[in-house]
């Protein structure tokens, strides 16, 4: 049976009803048509679903809709202002931090999270808070520096 | 996913337990679901009733009573272990644990309990809970229990839980004095799940460097973290050296009767446990050593009743 | 050198900002309205007979639109080697035989995901079970159960290369050594799995696909055949395509499956492959038994190698026909061996095929090669960079009766390599640096497919504004050919990066092109596109030659949105205006240019070739036989670099893959049976695992690639996986011949070199 769902999405406000099995994932992708948020696998070991979820990095195909009831979702859609991008996007883009670009949502997402929760983490830092996302395409290092980048250029608005 | 289940969320643990007692076998109890969802998706568990208690809060908590000894909600996600500060401060082993435990992501909404409930062999807290000599608090309709964590996993992804239970809490005793403990986990990529673990709690006499006591726990190896409690005998009521450790390593890899798959041989398990038994042992004698009243800056009342004792 | 304006300069991904925001869109994204979900039956048995098929349950489920099997697709047989008909023996669905665990079988389209699942669930398949074989030296043996009936042995193909005399060779050798080495089978784990949606329109008798895939042009003309429709009745678009390394490069069940099952239904159906699917069903690396025999003079000079194969090619042939020629090749590279000689053996056995992979063939030939050479050069006491120095390929160097290398940075890279040896100086303890040399195709000459088109072909147009339009069916799968070719269109025409607007990855825009593999891509497109772009360039320069009445003997050249006198530049007119008078002077029609490449003259098989050299730092814990791989330096040999930022995109990537191979990836079997098909137990290096990488160019000149640019990205994913093993070597002193070279091997061969 249907269950209502209201979610905050990228600042809008989703009234919704969806299966009790229904992923977050799914919500998203499907119903909501933001397919910027990726599916890698099936084990929860990719990250490319990478989401904000009330200010924390969440995988969003591990997650019943249902949980998600009354909070916050950001994805890589709510990113950018208008054509301005945030800087985590422009840095990655700086730096060739991405090729086939399917993982890239999700790791621009931990960056973002990572980056709200320490705003100047080293390299080491990095490696740890995004070791939960694969890339098959980069090899890590410039994403990597694409989000060090990043922590400066954030860094560098706020003054 | 197939939706062929009926939904609960009950925001209180009275609502949960009550459901649970009506709805016991068919249904199925969904903390953050990272391991239950899976299983769905396999259909290798078709509930007919998913009870989420994601949503009871009261169930995320950290604290320490005014003895020292930690209590820990059992929905408290990982992350909020890993950063908490009293658990920085006198339980560090268990927040370097969860440092290393899977993803950022997985500790954002994954609960440490959920985590204990789900008996994974290879996974990280129970070894060390079984080093803290931790307990778990267990609640029904029919009344609370308590059992120990060394005993709640009986076998892979079987835990010591009747149909209409749910785990609420985790009790840690605060640590004696001269107190240090380690976990180390191998794995074959970096902070992947473990081939073979060991956490280890060794207590040293107040006035010697004597071992007065000594918890040595094997994770990954077996179906359940398991206490090497031959290697214990070795170290107990002896001043630990290097060479002791190192016969502590050959007997836990000799009693150990390790699983065999496509992670590891049994064989080097064995191997695996012996060199971690000396490593992770010798850094917990560092602590030890170095556990001492000066170096801790906050208020703690369970450790001056034991100096006190002294 | 000559001074470029937009090539040799870090460029940004000209689909950066989709890719960035989310707004890219793969095949995975794909939806249209009406559209149905596909999902695939595929054979539980390593080898059966399909006895009978019912699929009456499953076609009257509530939801179900279609279900399709042999009985439709009819006994035709696919695969890419189309100039080798009997090669193509691939069935559609299976009609008689099932022949490896995940065969496709039969396929249903139906409402939702849920419904087709379960309707794969209700159909009924009898098998009657065969006896199976998985290893090809088992599979190679009298008796052995025989998976196609028309082939002995299952033998599928055997291929000798030979040149100079062998034995003499070894006869004066002073040493010799001997070796066997058995490599891995590995996934290519593309983040995006394998996935089609299909369109047909019943009334004109023609499909649309949209698909994750490398050869829009190859999946073109397959499903043609396979579906019976005429080739341009078939129009392939690839989305933006989450990368293939080689798995993409082939007609794939998701293909034929929605194709089949839009006709069909008359509905769009998207059919997208689990990663389950993706690791048992796809494509893996080949596994390779592989011997080797090598001799050298007492000063190091090699003087005779000898090499057989023995490929596990799986259950059909695809391409992995490529490969056993290929690895004989890449045996003998990247050094001088006077007298060589390959045979190789590919051999049928009862799991998935084994087909393309970045690296393709020289992974396998690396390993064992620069095992071997370094296990040489320790018999004979010399130094492994001095006795690579001696053997290196070098500029010009011919290999016998083979092909001639034209340009090569090995050398260079050496010194380099030497260098940075010298300045590591003394290692810690347990560390240990090994080397692997490289060199690779910049694309095949070899024309299996037969197509009667040029290799690449490309198209520009010019508009009134100045904005030139590229139209090219190289398929960017990530790499950035798309930002590749823009640089070259603009550089050639003197235009600004911003004033191309690139036209890719649609059969029925773009001028065909072979596809992303054997590394072409740069080098045949790159000079196709070249070529339109100076087509079109030439017609600029005729209006504005005769608008400024230059003296005939002054050359013009276009540059920074210019065309003016190369020798007095500060004469000269806007790009701008010239395209507005040369569209007036042409009649108001647009500035068209045709560009096409085929090499010729360039023998059979490459047209250039790429070099390297790779040293790989590692610590060994010698307790557990734990590898912490700290740092890779390489010395990489391109040619000219277009973009400086993509080839170390390329280059850390292979790393990451190669290093994988090397230490970490494993497909496990039971049987025919994979045993981890997750990316849960398959493991890839990831942050944590990663090694620090730094790279040195030595730039070369390649007279046959455009601006002389040749390939990067496959030859780079040779070395880390044999450097390693030499790295390994050289820390803790034992030597692996099997990867991935897993701490449990490593730990076994300590324990078994101290007792
Ligand atoms: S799709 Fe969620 S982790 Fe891979
Ligand atoms: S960019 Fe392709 S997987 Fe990361």
């Amino acid at each position: 049976m249907k269950r209502e769902l209201k979610i905050t999405v990228n600042g809008d406000l989703y009234d919704l009803y969806v299966e009790p099995g229904t992923l977050l994932v799914e919500v998203l992708r499907d119903k909501l048509g933001l397919t910027g948020t990726k599916r890698g696998c099936d084990s929860m070991s990719c990250g490319a679903c990478t989401v904000i979820l009330d200010g924390k990095a969440v995988k969003s195909c591990t997650i019943l809709a249902l949980q998600a009831n009354g909070k916050e979702v950001t994805t890589v859609e709510g990113l950018a202002n208008g054509s301005k991008l945030h800087p985590i996007q422009q840095s990655f883009i700086d730096h060739w931090a991405f090729q086939c670009g399917f993982c890239t949502s999700g790791q621009i997402m931990a960056a973002k999270a990572l980056l709200d929760e320490n705003p100047n983490p080293t390299r080491k830092e990095i490696k740890y808070a995004m070791n939960g996302h694969l890339c098959r395409c980069t090899g890590y290092n410039m994403i990597i520096e694409a989000i060090l980048d990043a922590a400066n250029r954030i860094q560098e608005e706020a003054k | 996913m197939a939706s062929d289940f009926e939904y609960f969320n009950p925001g209180t643990l009275d609502e949960a337990l009550n459901l649970l007692s009506r709805y016991g076998k068919e249904s199925k109890v969904l903390a953050g679901g990272q391991s239950l969802l899976l299983l769905m998706r396999r259909k290798l568990v078709a509930p007919q009733y998913l009870i989420d208690i994601k949503g009871i809060s009261s169930l995320d908590y950290i604290k320490v009573n005014e003895s020292g000894d930690l209590s820990i909600g059992a929905l408290t996600p990982h992350r909020s272990v890993e950063l908490s500060r009293k658990i920085q401060q006198k339980f560090s082993i268990l927040s370097e644990m969860e440092q290393d435990l899977a993803a950022v992501e997985n500790r954002n909404w994954g609960s440490i309990g959920g985590n204990l409930c789900h008996a994974d062999p290879a996974g990280d807290p129970s070894p060390v809970l079984v080093a803290l000599n931790a307990r778990l608090k267990i609640a029904s309709v029919r009344g609370e229990r308590n059992v120990e964590v060394e005993y709640f996993a009986r076998d892979r992804f079987k835990v010591d839980l009747a149909h209409d239970e749910i785990l609420t809490e985790i009790q840690v005793p605060c640590p004696a004095l001269r107190t240090g403990s380690r976990y180390r986990k191998f794995s074959r990529m970096e902070g992947g799940f473990a081939i073979a673990s060991v956490a280890m709690s060794i207590t040293l006499n107040a006035e010697s460097d004597i071992c007065d006591d000594v918890r040595i726990v094997l994770g990954a190896v077996s179906v359940s973290s398991r206490r090497a409690r031959e290697a214990e005998k070795v170290l107990i009521g002896k001043e630990i050296t290097d060479e002791l450790l190192s016969e502590a390593g050959d007997i836990a890899s000799e009693e150990v009767d390790p699983i065999d798959d496509m992670r590891a041989s049994a064989a080097y398990r064995r191997e695996l446990i012996r060199v971690l038994v000396r490593r992770v042992g010798k850094e917990a004698l560092l602590r030890a050593g170095n556990d001492s009243w000066k170096g801790i800056s906050f208020k703690d009342t369970g450790r001056a009743a034991l100096l006190g004792r002294r | 050198m000559k001074h470029y304006h937009v090539i040799g300069e870090d460029a940004p991904n000209i689909d950066g900002f989709a890719k960035v925001t989310g707004q890219a869109i793969y095949t995975f994204d794909m939806t249209l309205p009406g559209m149905l979900h596909g999902k695939i039956l595929r054979s539980p048995h390593s080898h059966a007979r399909i006895i009978s098929i019912d699929t009456s349950k499953a076609e009257s489920l509530p939801g179900v639109k279609a279900v399709i099997t042999a009985m439709e697709t009819g006994e035709r047989r696919q695969g890419a080697w189309r100039r080798y008909p009997e090669l193509c023996d691939e069935p559609v669905l299976c009609l008689e035989k099932v022949r490896y665990i995940g065969d496709p079988v039969a396929a249903v389209a139906a409402i939702d995901e849920d419904i087709a699942l379960e309707a794969l669930d209700l159909i009924e398949v009898e098998y009657e079970p065969l006896p199976a074989v998985f290893d090809p030296m088992e599979a190679i043996k009298e008796g052995a159960p025989q998976l196609h009936d028309d082939v002995e042995n299952n033998i599928n193909l055997t291929r000798h290369i030979e040149w100079g005399d062998v034995d003499k060779g070894f006869e004066e050798a002073d040493f010799i050594r001997e070796d066997e080495f058995i490599l891995p089978a590995q996934s290519h784990v593309p983040l995006e799995t394998h996935g089609s949606l299909a369109s047909f329109d019943g009334g004109n008798n023609r499909l649309t696909l949209w698909t994750s895939t490398q050869t829009p042009y190859y999946v073109q003309c397959l499903l043609a055949t396979a579906m019976n429709l005429r080739e341009n009745g078939v129009k392939v678009i690839k989305p933006h395509c989450g990368s293939g390394f080689g798995g993409k490069n082939e007609l794939f069940a998701d293909q034929f499956c929605a194709g089949y099952l839009a006709r069909k239904t008359g509905r769009p159906v998207k059919i997208v492959y689990s990663r389950e699917e993706e690791f048992t069903c796809a494509r893996r690396r080949t596994p390779i038994h592989y011997y080797l025999k090598i001799g050298a003079k007492r000063d190091g000079t090699f003087v005779a190698k000898e090499a057989r194969a023995f490929s596990d090619g799986g259950a059909y042939t695809s391409m992995g026909a490529t490969l056993l020629y290929l690895t004989g090749w890449f045996s003998a590279f990247p050094y001088r061996y006077p007298n060589y000689r390959y045979d190789g053996y590919k051999v049928f056995t009862n799991k998935s095929p084994s087909s393309s992979m970045r690296g393709y063939g020289g992974i396998q030939a690396n390993f064992c090669g620069e095992s071997q050479i370094e296990m040489l050069a320790a018999d004979m006491g010399i130094d492994p960079v001095e006795i690579r120095k001696k053997n290196a390929m070098y500029p010009n160097y011919e290999v016998p009766g083979q092909a001639t290398i034209a340009s090569c940075g090995l050398p260079e890279g050496l010194e380099k390599i030497g260098e940075y040896i010298k300045e590591r100086g003394n290692l810690p303890k347990d560390h240990g640096i090994g080397l692997a040399c490289y060199g690779f195709n910049s694309g095949g000459i070899f024309n299996w497919f037969n197509t009667p088109y040029a290799f690449s072909g490309a198209e520009v147009r010019i508009n009134i504004d100045g904005m030139v339009d590229v139209y090219s069916l190289a398929a960017d799968v990530g790499q950035g050919a798309d930002t590749t070719m823009c640089m070259i269109a603009a550089e050639e025409l003197g235009v600004h990066l911003s004033d191309i607007r690139m036209h890719s990855g649609d059969t029925s825009i773009c001028p065909s092109d072979l596809g992303a593999w054997a590394s072409r891509e740069t080098l045949m497109m790159g000079n196709a596109v070249k070529m339109a772009a100076a087509d079109a360039k030439r017609q600029l320069f005729e209006i504005a030659a005769s608008k400024m009445g230059a003296n005939i003997v002054y050359d013009l050249e276009a540059g920074d949105r210019r065309i003016y006198l190369r020798d007095r530049p500060e004469r000269g007119l806007s790009y701008y205006d010239v395209v507005r008078d040369a569209i007036r002077a042409k009649e108001g029609s647009l500035i068209v240019g045709r560009g096409h490449y085929t090499p010729h003259g360039k023998g059979m098989i490459s047209p250039a070739f790429s070099f390297g050299v790779q040293a790989v730092e590692v610590e060994v814990d010698r307790e557990t036989g734990y590898v912490k791989i700290l740092n890779v330096f390489t010395a990489h040999d391109s040619g000219q670099v277009i973009n400086p930022v993509a080839i170390r995109g390329q280059v850390e990537g292979s790393i990451m893959m190669s290093a994988g191979y090397g230490y970490s990836e494993e497909m496990l079997y039971d049987g025919g049976k994979v045993l981890n098909p997750n990316l849960v137990d398959y493991s890839l290096i990831g942050y944590r695992d990663m090694p620090s990488a730094v790279t040195v160019d030595c730039p070369t000149y390649e007279p046959e690639g455009p601006f002389g640019a040749k390939e990067v990205g496959e030859g780079i994913t040779c070395p880390t996986a044999g450097a390693l093993a030499n790295a390994i070597y050289h820390a803790v002193g034992v030597r692996i011949t099997d990867p991935p070279l897993t701490p449990e091997k490593i730990l076994m061969a300590l324990k078994e070199k101290s007792a």
